[in-house]
């Protein structure tokens, strides 16, 4: 049995790299490192399909440097071993120079340390939120060959702590999801909201998919505060506040965006979530962002609606831009030009066909050019993290209403301020 | 072709180091008889003591004490042996499925310990940077990664080496003689409480090594690395491999990983793209269905126990 798969592995991969081995053969393949089964399936399947929407739309616009580019999709399971292999598999049997994923931390973290950093590859993530990459970047670690289109935590806590101290609470408890984006949002929190004027009562970290949270929200209510800042996904978020409010917690709640969702209402009763306020990474108000939408309801009969599928379909089209700017295909010239093709003073280019054959052809006169996606307009800083827009929100009635909103350049104006 | 090579390179790094781990599991369960399902648990405290001895200091963080890398090893076996001391006195009096209960749960519980004690183990951020030792010695992806198989290649030579020895002595033959009757190996003036639990602390030296080798393969160290499908996935390579038997383990370990990734790899080239997003579902019937068609036709695995008749047993 070993000798069959072998041999299969073997034919297999020499007709891979028969195709691929000089720098604009034809196809030109893009690795694809998501998790379409495990615990994560349902999203990671979503994930996949926005991706290979992407490189249909490229595509379409005549591929990059006149190649079509082929989508090769490797599933991690969700396990660290199992993405670590898939992504050696691509870039050492595929030859990609690129990779997109992996979706959670704890799989994109080994593949970029073991895999796209010995091998100069660049690794472009949609969805992985974890400070250890910035703290990596910040140590010349990742070499640059590490970028995210998903902003980080940082602008998450920073419009939080805000949002709280404008609100005019001044003693806020804490209850956060212990995963890597929970712990980091709350820590970060604590400090934000200390520069704002405001103070912590309590951090009381969960664990999730528990019956029940009356330990930790008893710890919660010690100190008496005015206010809780709630980081959690809808249904543990459910369950902890319909315990916080039975044992006499205030009503007064901010809570993350993952708590912006009809589950989460429904299942603790909206009228007990009047007072209740929240934040959301923002739609920016920008003409890319609803042709991005437009042209997705068109090609699977829904909107995207779920964590990822615009800041994929960004990952991947600002990775096949770079591609065509620098004129051949490695992972160092794709590095050093994701940022041209991402320019503050570059000719703005738009998603879809027409939008990347506008592009190509700037880039074919010299331009450069400034890809204001799905996302809106993407800026990657020094550790290849980007920032987006945010917008707060609460209920009136049964009805979600938004009630403020920052632009990219107010969210990093107030990180400055707090960082500074 | 360079490609393949540094892939393959890759790949035996992996399947050697769950080798490794599938090595102690055959002394518990091949040689013993002692049903562990908490792999994962003990691979895992192997993992962060490598992780805390030999990884950078980090603010707010235990540990990072920079040693060598052998110091490491030797450090991450003896946690792990101790680790499974203190499990195997307070498990002695179980046996079977309520062993297997219990070191489940005590598995779960390791990796709990992991994800919230935040000064030790880094918490849900897990442990960054840590260093592998091929990378100064050698330069470029494919030497490094060909040096750190030949660390690889003397760890489970050495260990392989090790256990065919112990079980050929008369103390593997007590092991053998304990799993199949330990009253009848009670009443030769045998103890099987303590033989148990020497076999259950030297196999779990043997998976806190595994976990070692790979951290320091990584470069990085997080609780989900041990969730209980690193226990299923050991103990499906031990059942597919042969237990009671060293060279099975280790081709076990080839074969299953092989199935684990050659799957993933053969749907992305047939699969059609535009229905590769659900091809996540037909590589997980893929692997299952090899598995079970390989029990079928070798339901005592691919290479089972050799069986030994006394040379004093005459007709």
């Amino acid at each position: 049995m070993l000798q069959k798969f072998g041999l299969a592995a073997v034919v297999a991969a020499l007709t891979g790299i028969g195709s691929s081995a000089g720098a604009v053969d034809c196809p030109v393949k893009l690795g694809a490192i998501l998790p379409v089964s495990g615990p994560m399936g349902q999203v990671g399947e979503r994930i996949a399909e926005t991706g290979l929407f992407a490189v249909e739309q490229f595509n379409e616009a005549g591929g990059v440097l006149g190649c079509p580019v082929e989508y090769v999709l490797r599933d991690t399971q969700g396990q660290s071993a199992v993405g670590v292999d898939a992504a050696k598999s691509l870039v050492d049997l595929d030859g990609v120079q690129a990779l997109i994923g992996a979706v959670s931390s704890g799989v994109s973290l080994p593949v970029l340390t073991s895999v796209a950093v010995p091998s100069k590859v660049v690794q472009v993530s949609c969805c992985s939120s974890s400070e250890s990459f910035t703290t990596l970047a910040e140590e010349g670690k990742t070499e640059g060959y590490w970028f995210r289109t998903y902003a980080t935590n940082r602008s998450q806590s920073a419009i939080g702590a805000k949002l709280t101290v404008d609100s005019g609470f001044r003693k806020t408890a804490v209850i956060y999801v212990n995963t890597d984006f929970g712990v980091g949002l709350a820590k970060r929190f604590e400090r934000d909201i200390a520069k704002l004027g405001g103070s912590i009562t309590s951090l009381v970290a969960y664990n999730e998919s528990q019956q029940s949270y009356r330990a930790e929200v008893t710890k919660a209510l010690e100190g008496n505060p005015d206010s809780l800042f709630l980081v959690a996904f809808p249904v543990d978020g459910a369950t902890i506040t319909r315990e916080w409010l039975s044992l006499g917690g205030t009503d007064n709640l901010i809570v993350n965006n993952s708590l912006r969702s009809d589950d989460y209402f429904q299942a603790v009763g909206s009228q007990f979530l009047q007072n209740m306020q929240g934040y959301d990474s923002a739609q920016p108000r920008l003409p890319s962002v609803d042709s991005f939408n437009e042209m997705f309801e068109a090609r699977f009969e829904g909107p995207p609606n779920g964590p990822g599928l615009h800041s994929v379909y960004d990952a991947v089209t600002v990775v096949l831009l770079a591609m065509e700017a620098s004129g051949d295909i490695t992972g160092d010239s794709i590095r050093d030009n994701i940022r041209l093709v991402t320019s503050p003073d570059g000719v703005e280019v738009y998603p879809g066909p027409e939008g990347i054959a506008r592009a190509k052809e700037l880039l074919a006169e010299g331009k450069t050019i400034r890809y204001v996606g799905a996302t809106g307009a993407l800026s990657f800083d020094g550790n290849g993290d980007v920032q987006a827009p945010k917008m707060t929100w609460k209920l009136d009635g049964d009805e979600n209403v938004e009630t403020g909103y920052m632009s990219t350049a107010e969210v990093a104006e107030l990180i400055r301020m707090l960082d500074g | 072709m360079i490609g393949l090579v540094s892939y393959i390179v890759f790949f035996l790094i992996l399947s050697l180091i769950f080798g490794v781990a599938v090595l102690g599991l055959n002394l518990q369960w091949g040689f013993t008889g002692l049903f562990n399902a908490g792999v994962a648990g003990f691979t895992a405290i192997g993992a962060y003591t490598m992780a805390i001895l030999t990884g950078p200091a980090r603010d707010a963080v235990f540990g990072g004490f920079e040693l060598p890398f052998v110091v490491g090893l030797i450090g991450a076996m003896a946690a792990s042996g101790m680790g499974a001391a203190i499990v195997g006195l307070a498990t002695s009096s179980l046996r079977h499925e309520y062993l297997a209960v219990a070191t489940f749960g005590i598995a779960v519980t390791i990796q709990l310990v992991c994800l919230n004690w935040e000064y030790l183990t880094g918490g849900t951020l897990g442990l960054i940077g840590i260093p592998n030792p091929s990378k100064a010695w050698a330069d470029g992806p494919l030497a490094q990664n060909a040096l750190y198989l030949l660390m690889v290649l003397v760890s489970v030579g050495l260990t392989f080496a090790a256990l065919e020895r112990i079980v050929k002595s008369p103390w593997g033959r007590m092991l053998k003689a304990i799993r199949e009757d330990d009253v009848a190996a009670a009443s030769l003036g045998k103890s099987p409480e303590r033989v148990r639990l020497e076999a259950f602390v030297l196999g779990c030296m043997i998976m806190g090594l595994s976990g070692a080798l790979y951290v320091s393969f990584i470069g990085y160290v997080s609780p989900w690395d041990f969730l209980p499908i690193l226990t299923f996935q050991i103990w499906t390579m031990l059942i597919v491999g042969g237990s009671a038997n060293n060279r099975g383990a280790l081709l076990g370990a080839l074969i299953v990983w092989g199935v684990w990734t050659m799957s993933g790899f053969i749907i992305s080239r047939v699969v059609p793209s535009e229905i590769q997003a659900q091809g996540g579902a037909m590589q997980a019937v893929l692997i299952g269905l090899i598995l079970v068609v390989t029990l079928l036709i070798r339901p005592r695995g691919l290479i089972g126990e050799e069986l030994h008749v006394s040379r004093h047993a005459g007709p």
